[in-house]
């Protein structure tokens, strides 16, 4: 029987809400049910740096929410395995950074698993078991209404986005522009070529490496 | 003595190891995360970014976590 990553119909519509909440990718944690490790129960967001194309989350914050998680008597298992983020557009396939995340971040621990949900809808799921034999399979996702589950509660969820996911995004006058005004060294006054080697060249390494990317092959 | 360790690696592990006093973050790490290369966590005592060569103390709290986790499509 092929597993199947199931969430209950309280944690999927939270994820329809993050994704559709900003312009940017989001990403977090499924918390996993602790009698059923592939029904989540509830997605938790990391703080986070996000554009369009990109997320990436904060060190400080991963290492939190694990001692959070487990100060609330989850097991590791049931909190760190099933990395969740979306992408623009129609498309759920993982990308290049997605599948090398997944290998270096995910790929000591005995599973894992990497959920892709697409601006369109589309999902993408793939478990991965690095030990033993080792294996890795796409599976179905579902959203499991058999269970009782719990109503929605969006300002709840848009509290945690708003705490959580800070949004960079690219505008004529400023690359880097930040609608929430916080408070924001890195923006740069483009007008000249030079002005915008300045900014690729701060934007080299992380977290805009795809971004500049972007930038530096984008038909003009 | 007696150390709080937080870990995803392996099965996942959130419980109390035995170690000898004296023992250093580095050393600890080496011990217990056998596969994994320093560069790719995070690690902290108490909920702090420490330096590799801090000698651990009965009672602490140490966790390894994952850096760079990072999307884009």
């Amino acid at each position: 029987m092929t597993p199947t990553l199931r969430f209950t119909p309280t944690a999927w519509a939270k994820l329809l809400f993050l994704r559709d909440r900003g312009e940017t990718e989001v990403g977090g944690f499924g918390i996993s049910s602790p009698l059923d490790l592939l029904l989540i129960d509830d997605v938790r967001l990391i703080r986070q740096s996000c554009t369009s194309v990109t997320v990436a989350f904060d060190d400080q914050s991963v290492a939190d929410f694990f001692d959070r998680q487990v100060d609330h008597g989850f097991r590791p298992e049931q909190f760190g395995r099933v990395w969740i983020h979306t992408h623009p557009g129609d498309s759920a396939s993982p990308s290049y950074k997605d599948e090398e995340t997944f290998a270096r971040c995910f790929g000591e621990s005995d599973w894992a698993l990497m959920f892709i949900l697409a601006q369109g809808g589309e999902t993408y799921a793939r478990l991965r078991f690095n030990i033993g034999p080792r294996a890795s399979l796409e599976i179905p996702v579902d959203v499991d209404y058999r269970r009782p589950f719990s109503a929605a509660d969006q300002l709840a969820w848009d509290r945690e986005y708003v705490e959580c996911v800070h949004s960079l995004y690219l505008t004529s006058q400023n690359p880097l522009h930040d609608p929430l005004q916080v408070e924001q060294p890195h923006l740069f006054e483009v007008e000249t070529e030079d002005d915008w080697q300045d900014w690729l060249n701060f934007a080299d390494p992380e977290p805009f490496a795809t971004m500049r990317e972007e930038l530096l092959y984008a038909p003009t | 003595m007696r150390i709080l360790f937080i870990n995803n690696d392996g099965g996942g592990f959130a419980d109390y190891v035995e170690v000898d006093p004296g023992t250093t973050v580095k050393q600890f790490f080496d011990q217990q995360v056998r596969t994994g290369k320093a560069i790719n966590y995070l690690i902290r005592v108490n909920r702090q970014p420490v330096a590799t060569d801090q000698v651990l103390q009965d009672g602490d709290r140490i966790s390894v976590t994952p850096t760079k986790i990072e999307g884009a499509s």
